[in-house]
């Protein structure tokens, strides 16, 4: 079998360094790095949760939070109570699941498309969730809304699967095109529904949903983007070796014994049922997914044992402290997270890029 | 042809109304109307005559003209937020709807109108109804109603009820009527108004789920709430609308809840949501239903800020706490 894709356009982008192995120094890291940002996610949840709006003491919420889990009883009123609890705990907890999905999903639409342009909503997954959302927002559609958007989501995913297999294999070249399509068309219905449809100031609904937002975030999120983590999120973490197997080309992974097409057909299903989780229960939030796993692959080389775990922990970590200044820094009023994401990231990984060029 | 003679026709209108006017209702004898030159949000608006052929956008510019008396200008209606008040219903009756949503630059001109008076300065725009020079230069007068003026100098610091008035006489000005009876009526309704003096707060709730979007501390929302003795729980904020966080109102927790009442949005979806959202569903106003109820029209700076007020000020006499 030749090496069909390495000579494609989209291929090409390849980032130096993306197909590389790593230096030896920076791969034996990992096991202690995975610890470090664990302990720093446990710490970033136990903080962000006391931080708000309402001014509500540290020992005050974390009594609150022990009495709901059986320990003690709240020292807080009914409502300041609400807030800990029905509020701030289940936003921070949602942002940390959808932030380590999201990365995740990033990382290995990356290494599956060899593309470093990738993105979890590379499928039209973001543009399907969208119109599944605006159907509910403004056409009255009666359906939940989180339910409406993973169907728009999957939909979105399957005419994009069944376009690029139209053409062909399904090669990566094919599936970033065949997403593009599909993205370009749900966008455009999206618009059009927004465009007719928006009354009064209804539309402000719906672009804070288009630009991702966690304000919404309910223990049913919790439990829609935790059980995404748990069922889909973990094994994929686990397929670390046999994306790495991909990293020289469809040809060497053949050669490794992977099956290449089924592989690649159980990632993408599972990333994007991943990705259709949260963005069900965030909207589309950009910049997680595309550039966290180029951060994370700066700091610990390309290998995917270690960048996948990774990734989902600093998505996880990097979402959470976004929402936290989304939901503060405006006191009382709130931005939209998608903001704050991309206001913040994208300086932090240009430091990264540079610092990197400095190193070499 | 009609699309030929219609101009004609308008212009002759015109033509033998400005002489009507000059010759009946002005003494005679003496020249004719001087022009009325208005700087509206930075724009300089001249009117040689009253405008006799006018499309009002949103709410607040229908209802002006209706309270003026000023039915028979409009020959079209576009981007309204509801119904017009009771007292207007009949008036308003026959006048034509152009477009459900912000009419485009199209059907802007095709209408003919000689003046376009809109509520914000975001419907005119290319993907409005026009850019104002654009419409001017091609003869139609514009306004936007001042109190939703954004450039800096023009933007109200906090909107009150003279500036409202200004606007009133502003308009009567332009079609040279008089507002005496409309400017002492409202100024009659606002009087009457007694405030509260339990010391109650408030939340100004007008839209969204996720995130409230409220009425905050400078625009109609903050005015109608001063005048009813109401101290808005997001009065802090220097803005006429916000996006607002329900923590923060679960902090303040409110006595009382204005609920904004929209077709698009109605105010028994916001008690349903409020009711099983878990952490309001405990709010004081919540627990005891307090809530005060207004159409979404009326929430907006106009001649129905007053009489809105005073509807206010009445369900929250009913409330007991």
């Amino acid at each position: 079998m030749s090496d069909r894709w390495s000579s494609r356009p989209l291929a090409a982008v390849s980032k130096p360094g993306f197909d590389t192995p790593a230096p030896s120094s920076r791969a034996t890291q990992p096991a202690l790095v995975v610890i470090i940002l664990g302990v720093a996610l446990v710490l970033s949840i136990t903080v962000a949760v006391t931080i708000g709006p309402a001014d509500i003491r540290f020992d005050e919420v974390w009594a609150s939070i022990a009495s709901h889990l059986g320990v003690g009883s709240s020292p807080l009123s009914v409502l300041r109570d609400g807030i800990v609890w029905e509020l701030r705990m289940p936003r921070v907890l949602t942002a940390g699941a959808v932030g380590a999905g999201l990365a995740l999903s990033g990382a290995v639409m990356q290494a599956l498309t060899r593309n470093p342009l990738a993105d979890p909503y590379l499928l039209g997954l973001s543009s399907g969730a969208s119109l599944g959302a605006v159907s509910v927002l403004l056409l009255g559609v009666a359906v939940l809304l989180p339910l409406a958007a993973f169907l728009g989501a999957l939909l979105a995913l399957a005419v994009t699967l069944l376009l690029a297999s139209a053409l062909g294999r399904i090669t990566p070249t094919r599936t970033v095109l065949a997403g593009l399509a599909v993205s370009s068309l749900a966008g455009a219905v999206t618009s059009f529904v927004i465009f007719w449809t928006v009354t009064g100031d209804s539309y402000r609904e719906i672009l804070g949903w288009l630009l991702g937002s966690l304000s919404g975030a309910r223990w049913p999120a919790v439990a829609i983007a935790g059980t995404a983590i748990v069922l889909v999120g973990i094994p994929i973490m686990a397929t670390g070796r046999l994306l790495d197997s991909f990293a020289f080309g469809d040809t060497s992974a053949a050669a490794l014994g992977v099956n290449v097409q089924g592989t690649r057909w159980a990632l993408l299903a599972g990333t994007a049922l991943l990705t259709g989780a949260m963005v069900s229960v965030s909207g589309s939030i950009g910049f997680v997914g595309l550039i966290l796993p180029h951060a994370v692959r700066l700091l610990v080389g390309p290998g995917h044992r270690a960048l996948l775990p990774l990734s989902a922990l600093v998505g996880a970590i990097f979402l959470i402290w976004a929402d936290t200044i989304a939901r503060t820094i405006f006191d009382p009023r709130e931005l939209p997270v998608g903001i704050v994401t991309a206001l913040i990231g994208a300086p932090v990984f240009a430091l990264l890029l540079a610092r990197r060029r400095a190193d070499a | 042809m009609n699309r030929i003679l219609a101009p004609l026709v308008l212009a002759t209108t015109a033509a033998l109304l400005l002489a009507g006017c000059t010759s009946s209702e002005r003494s005679p004898g003496l020249k004719p109307a001087p022009s009325v030159v208005v700087d509206n949000c930075g724009t300089t608006v001249t009117f040689d005559e009253s405008p006799q052929r006018v499309l009002t956008i949103k709410s607040t510019s229908t209802e002006m003209l209706l309270a003026l008396g000023l039915q028979k200008r409009i020959i079209g209606t576009g981007f309204q937020d509801g119904p017009v008040a009771d007292e207007w219903a009949a008036a308003a009756g026959a006048i034509p709807e152009i477009s459900e949503m912000v009419p485009g630059q199209e059907a802007v001109l095709e209408a003919e109108p000689d003046f376009v008076y809109a509520g914000w300065e975001s419907n005119f725009s290319p993907e409005g109804a026009g850019e104002r020079d654009e419409l001017q230069a091609l003869g139609v007068n514009t306004y936007v109603s001042p109190a939703a003026c954004k450039e800096e100098g023009y933007k109200p610091a906090k909107l009150d009820f003279a500036e409202i008035n200004r606007e009133i006489a502003e308009i009567a000005d332009i079609f040279d009527v008089e507002a005496d009876v409309l400017l002492a009526e409202q100024k009659a309704t606002v009087a009457a108004i007694e405030p509260d003096t339990r010391g109650l707060s408030a939340l100004w709730y007008s839209s969204g789920t996720d995130t409230p979007y409220v009425g905050a501390g400078i625009g109609a929302p903050a005015l109608v709430l001063d005048t009813i003795g109401l101290d808005n729980i997001a009065g802090d904020i220097d803005d006429t609308w916000s996006p607002f966080a329900w923590e923060a109102v679960v902090d303040a927790n409110p006595d009382v809840i204005v609920l904004v009442d929209a077709t698009w949005n109605t105010a028994a979806s916001k008690v349903e949501l409020l009711e099983s959202n878990p952490a309001t569903r405990n709010l004081d106003a919540v627990k005891n239903s307090r809530y005060l109820y207004i159409p979404f029209a009326a929430g907006e700076a106009g001649v129905r800020t007053a009489p809105a007020a005073a509807d206010l000020a009445e369900q929250l006499k009913a409330l007991t706490f």
